[in-house]
C-alpha cells in the first residue's frame, strides 16, 4: 500500500495552488456579489493548460486521470475560490467524458481542442422541473425531422448556460411510456445553445453566484444528427459512465471548501481575543475545529482511494459514493463551524466564511443528494431492497 | 396557565424523596437488585402508604392523578429503586374499576399486571384467545412484573370485540419464566396461559388500553427524567472532585459543556413530561400525541445523557462499584420500555398529515 502522491501529482497540486492563490478572497467576494463570471480566473487556468487535464493528448489535453483532476478542483476550491471557481471550469475538466468516449471523431476534433484552450464554454442540461434525481422522467423531446432533430422542452438549474456556447443536452427520443425499459429512449446531444430557440433565465439562488444556474425554455431547437452523441436511445448509459467521476470531483470540491473554511477559522481563532485570550483557546471552539480536521482527513482518504480505483480501471462506485457523502458532510460542517468561530463577523461577507457556507451547502444537494448516496449504498452495496 | 407544581405536589415530592433517601440508599438498593428480590422494598412502600398516591378515590386510591404518578416515577428512578410492581399495577388497575376488593388487594401488594410484552405499546400489543367457556390461551413474552404478579389483566379478541379478562397467576395452566434484564431495578417474565379460567372485566377495553398506553409513555419518560437528573448530579460532582493536569476535569470546557447539555435535556424533559401528564389526565384531544412526543424525546435524550455522563466519569464510571451504571441501565431500559422512540415517533407521524 502506498499513500504517496506521484511526483506529477505533487507538481500539479503545487502549481494549481500557486496559480489559484493569485485570486484572493476579495476577488471571489466581488465576483460573487456582482454575479459576474470569473473570466480572469478562468483565463488564467485555460492559459496554464489546466482545462485539458483529462482530455486525451491527441486533442490537445494532458490525458491525466481523475486523481489529477480531483487534485486540481480540490486545490481550486481550497484556495477560497470555492464552488465559484470550481464550477467555472468543472465541465471542461471532465464533463466532456461522454463525448470523448462515445462522440464521433469529427465532434471531438472540432470541440475538444477548443475546450482545452478555454475558448469553448459548455454546460450540461439534464435536470428538469419534473425530473430531478429521477432522471429517466425527463420529458424534453427530440423529434426526428429528416436529418435533424427538433427539440422542445424545459430544463432547470443548468449551470453556466448564460456563459456557454454549447450544451450537452439529454433528451427523450422515445417517451417514457413507449420505452421498454425506463432507461431506454434517452438521447444525448452536444450542440449549440441557439439563443433564438432557447430562452435562458438565471435562477436567483443562495450562493455560488459568480456562475449562473438557469432555466432553459427550449422551443423548436433544430439539432443536426451529427450533434448526436453515440447512438439514439442510449444517452442514459453514456451519462452513467460519468457518474462516478462526477461524484469524486464534487467530493474534491467539497473537501477543498472545507479546507478553506478551516484555514480561516484557525486564523481567526488565533487572532481574535475575547476575555483576554485568543478564542481558539476555548475547547468549545477548538474541539469542533479539530473534529472537522479529522473528518476532512478521513473523507479525503476515501476520495483518494476512489480516484485511485477509477484510474486503475477497478470498480469504484461504492468508494465514489462514499467519498461524495463524507466530503460533502465534512466540508459543510467545517464551513458551519468556521462561521460559528467567527461569531457575528461570520455573518458578514467581509470574512468570507459565509460565502463558503453557502457554497458548501450545495454539495449536499447537487449533482446528487446525500439521500441518493444512501439509497445507492443501501441497495447496491448492502443488498437491501430498493426503498423507492 | 400555571406552569408549576401545586404546593401539595411539591410537598409530596419532598416527602417522598426524603423517604426514599431513608429507606432506599444505594447500598441497600444494590443489595435488593443483586439478590433479585425487591419484596422488602415493595412491602415497605405499601406499608408507608405510597401505593395509592395518584389513583382516584373513586377507584380506591388516595386521590391525585398522573402528575402525582409521574412525580413518583421520577423519584423512584432517582433512587434506582425497584419499581416493576408499582408501575405494572398503576397501569393495570383501572381495568379493575368496579371491583373495589381487587383494587384494594392490588394496592396492598398483590401486584396486577397487563399481560402484554414490556417492549410493546399496550394498545397495540397482540391479544390472547379466549374460548366460549372463558378459558384463555396464549403467550406474552417479557411481561412487566410478570414474575411477581398475583393477577393478570389479559387483552383478548380483536378490534371492536376486544375485551379484558382477569386471570389468577396461581391458576392451573399458567406458567412463567423470569427473564433477566440489564437493568435489574425492573423485572419481566414470559407468561404462557393454557386453558386458564378467566373473568370478564366490565370495562371498555379499548379505552383502558389507550389510557394505559398514554400513562405508560408519560411514566416511563418521567422515570428517564429522574435517572438523567441523577447521572447529571453524579457527573457534576465527579468533575469537581477528579483532578487531571492540575485542574478539576470540570474546568475543561468540553466536560463543562457536556454537563450543560445534559442539564438542557433535563429541563426540557421536566417541562414536557409534566405537561403531558396534565394533558393525559385532562383528556385533552391531543393527549396521546403529547405522551408520544414525550416518550420518544425524553427517553432518547435520557440515553444520550447517561452516555455522556459515563464519558465524563472516564473509566471509573465503567466499574460495578460506582453507582453510575444503575442509572445508565435504568435510562437504557426506559428507552425501550413500552415502545422505543421509533415506535412512538411512528404514532406521531400517524397523527400528522403525511403520506
Ligand atoms: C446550484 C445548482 C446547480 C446545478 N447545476 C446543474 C446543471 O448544471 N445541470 C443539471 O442538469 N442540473 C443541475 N442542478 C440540478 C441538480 O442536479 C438537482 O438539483 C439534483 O439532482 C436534485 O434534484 P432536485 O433538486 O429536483 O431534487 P428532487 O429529485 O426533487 O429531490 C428532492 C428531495 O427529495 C429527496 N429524494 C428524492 N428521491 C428520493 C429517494 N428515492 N429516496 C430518498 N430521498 C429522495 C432528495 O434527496 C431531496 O432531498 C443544479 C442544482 C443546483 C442547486
Amino acid at each position: 500500500m502506498d499513500f504517496a502522491l506521484t511526483e506529477d501529482q505533487e507538481t500539479i497540486r503545487k502549481a494549481v495552488r500557486e496559480l489559484a492563490a493569485k485570486f484572493d478572497d476579495q476577488y471571489w467576494m466581488e465576483k460573487d456579489a456582482a454575479h459576474e463570471f470569473p473570466t480572469e480566473f478562468y483565463k488564467a487556468f485555460a492559459d496554464g493548460g489546466w482545462l485539458g487535464i483529462t482530455t486525451p493528448e491527441e486533442y490537445g489535453g494532458h490525458g491525466f486521470g481523475i486523481t489529477e483532476a480531483s487534485l486540481l478542483l480540490e486545490e481550486v476550491a481550497a484556495s477560497g475560490a470555492g464552488m465559484n471557481g470550481a464550477s467555472s471550469m468543472h465541465l471542461s475538466i471532465f464533463g466532456m467524458h461522454p463525448v470523448i468516449v462515445h462522440g464521433s471523431q469529427e465532434m471531438k476534433r472540432e470541440n475538444l481542442p477548443r475546450i482545452v484552450s478555454g475558448d469553448l464554454h459548455v454546460c450540461f442540461g439534464v435536470t428538469e422541473p419534473g425530473a430531478g434525481l429521477d432522471t429517466t422522467r425527463i420529458t424534453t423531446f427530440a423529434r426526428r425531422d429528416g436529418s435533424d432533430y427538433v427539440v422542445n422542452g424545459r430544463k432547470v438549474w443548468i449551470s453556466k448556460a448564460v456563459e456557454s456556447e454549447k450544451v450537452l443536452l439529454l433528451t427523450r427520443t422515445a417517451k417514457f411510456e413507449d420505452s421498454p425499459k425506463k432507461t431506454d429512449g434517452l438521447t444525448l446531444f452536444f450542440t449549440d445553445l441557439d439563443r433564438d430557440h432557447v430562452d435562458i433565465r438565471p435562477i436567483r439562488k443562495m450562493g455560488r453566484n459568480a456562475v449562473t444556474s438557469n432555466e432553459l425554455f427550449i422551443d423548436d431547437l433544430r439539432i443536426p444528427a451529427e450533434h448526436r452523441v453515440g447512438e439514439e436511445g442510449k444517452g442514459f448509459t453514456y451519462i452513467l459512465d460519468g457518474l462516478n467521476p462526477e461524484r469524486m470531483l464534487v467530493a474534491a470540491e467539497a473537501l477543498g471548501i472545507g479546507r478553506a473554511a478551516l484555514r480561516l477559522a484557525v486564523r481567526y481563532g488565533n487572532e481574535r481575543e475575547v476575555f483576554g485570550r485568543p478564542i481558539g483557546m476555548n475547547q468549545g471552539l477548538q474541539f469542533p475545529l479539530a473534529d472537522s480536521l479529522a473528518r476532512l482527513d478521513g473523507a479525503e482518504l476515501v476520495l483518494r482511494k476512489a480516484t485511485w480505483l477509477y484510474d486503475h480501471g477497478k470498480p469504484c462506485a461504492r468508494e465514489a459514493n462514499t467519498a461524495k457523502y463524507l466530503c460533502a458532510d465534512a466540508g459543510f460542517q467545517a464551513a458551519d463551524r468556521a462561521l460559528q468561530t467567527h461569531g457575528g463577523m461570520g455573518y458578514s461577507e467581509e470574512y468570507h466564511v459565509s460565502r463558503y457556507f453557502r457554497e458548501a451547502r450545495l454539495t449536499r444537494i447537487a449533482p446528487l443528494s446525500q439521500e441518493m448516496v444512501l439509497n445507492f449504498l443501501g441497495e447496491h452495496v448492502l443488498g437491501l431492497p430498493r426503498s423507492y | 396557565m400555571q406552569w408549576k407544581l401545586s404546593e401539595e405536589q411539591e410537598a409530596y415530592q419532598k416527602t417522598f424523596r426524603g423517604w426514599l433517601a431513608d429507606v432506599a440508599p444505594s447500598d441497600r438498593v444494590r443489595r435488593w437488585l443483586d439478590a433479585g428480590d425487591a419484596s422488602a422494598f415493595e412491602s415497605r412502600f405499601i406499608a408507608d402508604g405510597w401505593a395509592g398516591v395518584g389513583l382516584t378515590e373513586k377507584l380506591g386510591g388516595q386521590g391525585g392523578g398522573l402528575v402525582e404518578l409521574a412525580l413518583t416515577a421520577e423519584e423512584l428512578a432517582r433512587a434506582a429503586a425497584p419499581s416493576a410492581s408499582w408501575l405494572a399495577t398503576v397501569l393495570a388497575v383501572t381495568a379493575l374499576a368496579g371491583h373495589p376488593k381487587l383494587v384494594e388487594a392490588a394496592l396492598a401488594g398483590e401486584t396486577v399486571s397487563l399481560l402484554v410484552p414490556a417492549e410493546a405499546v399496550p394498545d397495540r400489543a397482540p391479544s390472547l384467545s379466549v374460548d366460549a367457556e372463558g378459558m384463555v390461551t396464549g403467550t406474552a413474552a417479557r411481561v412487566l412484573a410478570g414474575d411477581i404478579a398475583t393477577r393478570f389483566v389479559v387483552p383478548v379478541g380483536a378490534g371492536g370485540v376486544r375485551e379484558l379478562r382477569l386471570v389468577e397467576a396461581a391458576a392451573p395452566g399458567v406458567s412463567r419464566t423470569a427473564r433477566r434484564l440489564l437493568d435489574r431495578s425492573r423485572s419481566v417474565a414470559d407468561v404462557t396461559l393454557h386453558q386458564v379460567p378467566s373473568v370478564r372485566l366490565d370495562v371498555d377495553a379499548v379505552d383502558v388500553l389507550w389510557q394505559a398506553s398514554a400513562m405508560a409513555a408519560v411514566l416511563v419518560a418521567a422515570d428517564s427524567l429522574g435517572a438523567t437528573e441523577r447521572v447529571l448530579d453524579l457527573a457534576v460532582e465527579y468533575s469537581k472532585q477528579r483532578h487531571q493536569f492540575g485542574f478539576p476535569i470540570g474546568s475543561f470546557q468540553a466536560v463543562k459543556h457536556a454537563a450543560a447539555a445534559i442539564l438542557v435535556s433535563v429541563e426540557a424533559a421536566r417541562s414536557v413530561v409534566y405537561f403531558a401528564a396534565a394533558s393525559v389526565d385532562g383528556g385533552a384531544p391531543q393527549a396521546l400525541l403529547h405522551a408520544a412526543a414525550v416518550k420518544a424525546q425524553v427517553t432518547a435524550d435520557g440515553v444520550r445523557g447517561a452516555d455522556s455522563a459515563l464519558t465524563i466519569h472516564g473509566a471509573i464510571g465503567y466499574t460495578w462499584e460506582h453507582d453510575l451504571h444503575l442509572f445508565f441501565k435504568r435510562a437504557k431500559l426506559d428507552e425501550r420500555l413500552f415502545g422505543a422512540p421509533v415506535v412512538w415517533n411512528e404514532r406521531i407521524a400517524e397523527g400528522l398529515a403525511l403520506i
